[in-house]
């Protein structure tokens, strides 16, 4: 069991939902990091990995670039010592340009390197309880 | 015998009651009758007071033989009917006047009515000639007629920039025009005709095949075909005989690229205005929500906070729904100026101002010169919207810590207006269709930069409206400027 409150790091080019979820998260008693490039997240990881705290990723689809929040999952995937950190997609755009986003199955999710999906905006307590679920199975032994 | 025009005889002879006795039987009949004395004499006649229709002609006369006259009448008009009247009627000259075009003999001596039934037979002869004639010239002329419609139609087929191939009911393909050659290239490579089953496109194959295996009846047959680039609609229809039945069918291939490519715009176009619409929805939802779900401590001033941010976000909704109703507006032509004396100068510095906190962010220094004030009579609020978006064009797609000039002047009749960026800029191909609706450069660039593609043509619209015009120059890497012209106010 990591010591401490649990962190979560906001990612979002969006600076209402930035600071919305921020509330969410520390009324629920949240350490918040939020970020609205990808690169300062990425570094804010690796540190709040370093910590021993449990983390958890909330980041948004469509940012700088149309894959941006795909390919900071797929960074967070490929790396080693974090890629057991939960992440959650957060978009208000789930299909464009014929592209449907939207994940319908487990693998879907996997393929898109996130743990949870969800559609703008979320219900405060939905993303609540599906982050704390994520926390809880991150901490499960042999997973 | 009376004849409405009295038809014209030549009488050539060169006995002197021959002649006379000709002219009085044939005058009293109605005739008309010229004579001559010798083929000479007959010739100058001829040629003197023709046309004829019959020559009476003996064979043996001095200075001109009856056959030389009748070889030289004949080669000046081969329809004057020739009676050879001669003392010396033999089997001999009978087959040479013959052979020379004579269309009968009168053996001297004759009787009137010996005379006249020849004349008769003779004239008859030569009525049906020329009718046969006519008709044939007639049939001639419709010929040359139905043979310059065809190649009309021919003509028009081949410049028509629609495809047309038409195929008849044993499904072969009996005629394509050029375009459809350059439409479907196996076309241009096959002799006509050629099996519809040899045309590579299954989809044109297809519909061809059912129209060929309907029981009839005008019925119409639409498939839209991709072929390389370009999309076609081909319509495919029976060709229905006067008679009611069948005999083909014909498909025309119109290239619809053109409207599919607005379509794709289009529809990008609603794709990105939803995405523009959700996101400010999306962050007013959530900022409810939060307010609604009670999971913060009832402080007055966060709640404040919430029911603030959440009225920011749908006043930009608000702004943005405007500029697409202001677009329509212009497009239907039901957009009125509410036109003032306008001062530009002062225009463009409360533009500059409201962008000043955007300019900052991205640390870009706005710098406006002003050298004299320019009015215009313009409905301010449109005149705002149009520097307002070229300012803030400036500035998203400036470089950070880049420049952007703001200039006004006076040139002559008008007044110009300049906006000039060191940011991105864009390609030759970018410039010439900036000023489209939905039209957006696309490239790494610009991708992470927001917008609806309608910031510029609605500037151009405004403007236009305004009698006035706007233009670009551009380098990619360097940066853009435009420019506005507008009619100066005068005294």
């Amino acid at each position: 069991m990591a010591p401490g409150k649990p962190t979560v790091l906001l990612l979002d080019d969006d600076s209402d939902f930035l600071d919305l979820e921020r509330a969410i998260f520390e009324a629920a008693g949240f350490e918040v990091g939020s970020f609205c490039d990808p690169q300062a997240a990425l570094t804010a990881v690796g540190e709040a990995a370093g910590s021993g705290r449990a983390v958890l990723i909330v980041c948004d689809l469509m940012m700088k670039t149309l894959d941006s929040g795909f390919s900071f999952a797929r960074s967070i995937k490929a790396e080693p010592r974090l890629k057991h950190i939960p992440i959650i997609i957060v978009s208000a755009i789930a299909s464009q340009k014929g592209f449907d986003f939207h994940p319908r199955t487990a693998d879907d999710l996997v393929a898109m390197n996130a743990d949870a999906f969800f559609d703008k905006p979320v219900q405060p307590q939905v993303l609540l309880s599906k982050a704390k679920e994520l926390l809880a199975r991150q901490q499960e032994p042999g997973t | 015998m009376s004849v409405q025009s009295p038809e014209h005889i030549l009488v050539v002879d060169d006995e002197l009651g021959v002649r006379e006795g000709c002219r009085k039987i044939l005058s009293a009949e109605g005739y008309d009758v010229v004579t001559a004395g010798d083929g000479k004499a007959g010739l100058e006649q001829f040629l003197e007071r023709g046309p004829f229709s019959v020559l009476l002609v003996d064979l043996q006369m001095p200075r001109m033989s009856g056959l030389e006259l009748m070889r030289e009448v004949r080669s000046r008009d081969e329809d004057v009917v020739c009676i050879i009247i001669t003392a010396h009627a033999t089997i001999d000259t009978a087959v040479e006047g013959t052979r020379q075009g004579a269309y009968s003999f009168i053996p001297k001596p004759f009787t009137a009515d010996e005379l006249l039934l020849a004349i008769k037979n003779g004239l008859e002869k030569r009525t049906l000639t020329l009718e046969a004639k006519r008709l044939g010239a007639e049939r001639e002329r419709r010929l040359l007629e139905l043979a310059s419609e065809r190649s009309k139609s021919n003509t028009i087929m081949s410049c028509m920039t629609d495809g047309i191939l038409v195929i008849n009911t044993e499904k072969l393909v009996v005629l394509r025009n050029d375009a459809a050659a350059r439409i479907l290239p196996e076309c241009s490579r096959k002799e006509i005709p050629f099996p519809l089953g040899e045309l590579q496109n299954a989809d044109v194959q297809e519909i061809l095949q059912l129209i060929i295996d309907s029981t009839g009846g005008p019925i119409i047959l639409s498939r839209e075909i991709v072929l390389g680039k370009e999309t076609y609609m081909v319509n495919a229809s029976p060709v229905i005989e006067p008679g009611g039945g069948t005999s083909g069918a014909v498909a025309v291939f119109s290239d619809v690229t053109a409207l599919k490519k607005l379509e794709t715009a289009k529809s990008m176009f609603v794709s990105m205005v939803a995405h523009e619409v959700k996101s400010p929805l999306a962050a007013t939802e959530g900022w409810l929500n939060l307010f609604l779900s009670g999971m913060l401590a009832k402080k007055p001033e966060e709640e404040r906070h919430m029911i603030e941010r959440s009225l920011l976000r749908v006043r930009t909704l608000r702004a943005m729904v405007n500029e697409l109703l202001n677009l329509t507006a212009i497009q239907t032509g039901n957009f009125t100026l509410k036109r003032t004396p306008v001062e530009l100068g002062v225009v463009l510095k409360e533009v500059c101002a409201a962008y000043a906190d955007r300019a900052a962010e991205k640390h870009i220094g706005v710098a406006t010169c002003v050298d004299q004030e320019q009015r215009v009579l313009a409905d301010r609020e449109a005149i705002t919207i149009v520097f307002s978006n070229l300012v803030e064009n400036a500035i998203k797609y400036g470089r950070d810590g880049g420049h952007v000039e703001v200039g006004l002047a006076g040139a002559g009749m008008y007044a110009t207006v300049s906006v000039r960026d060191d940011g991105i800029g864009m390609s030759p191909t970018d410039k010439e269709k900036v000023f489209e609706e939905f039209y957006r450069a696309r490239n790494e660039l610009t991708a992470s930069i927001p917008g609806t593609g309608l910031g510029l043509s609605l500037v151009k619209r405004l403007t236009e409206l305004h009698q006035g015009t706007v233009a670009v120059e551009s380098t990619p890497g360097e940066g853009s400027a435009f420019t506005v012209s507008l009619p100066l106010l005068q005294g």
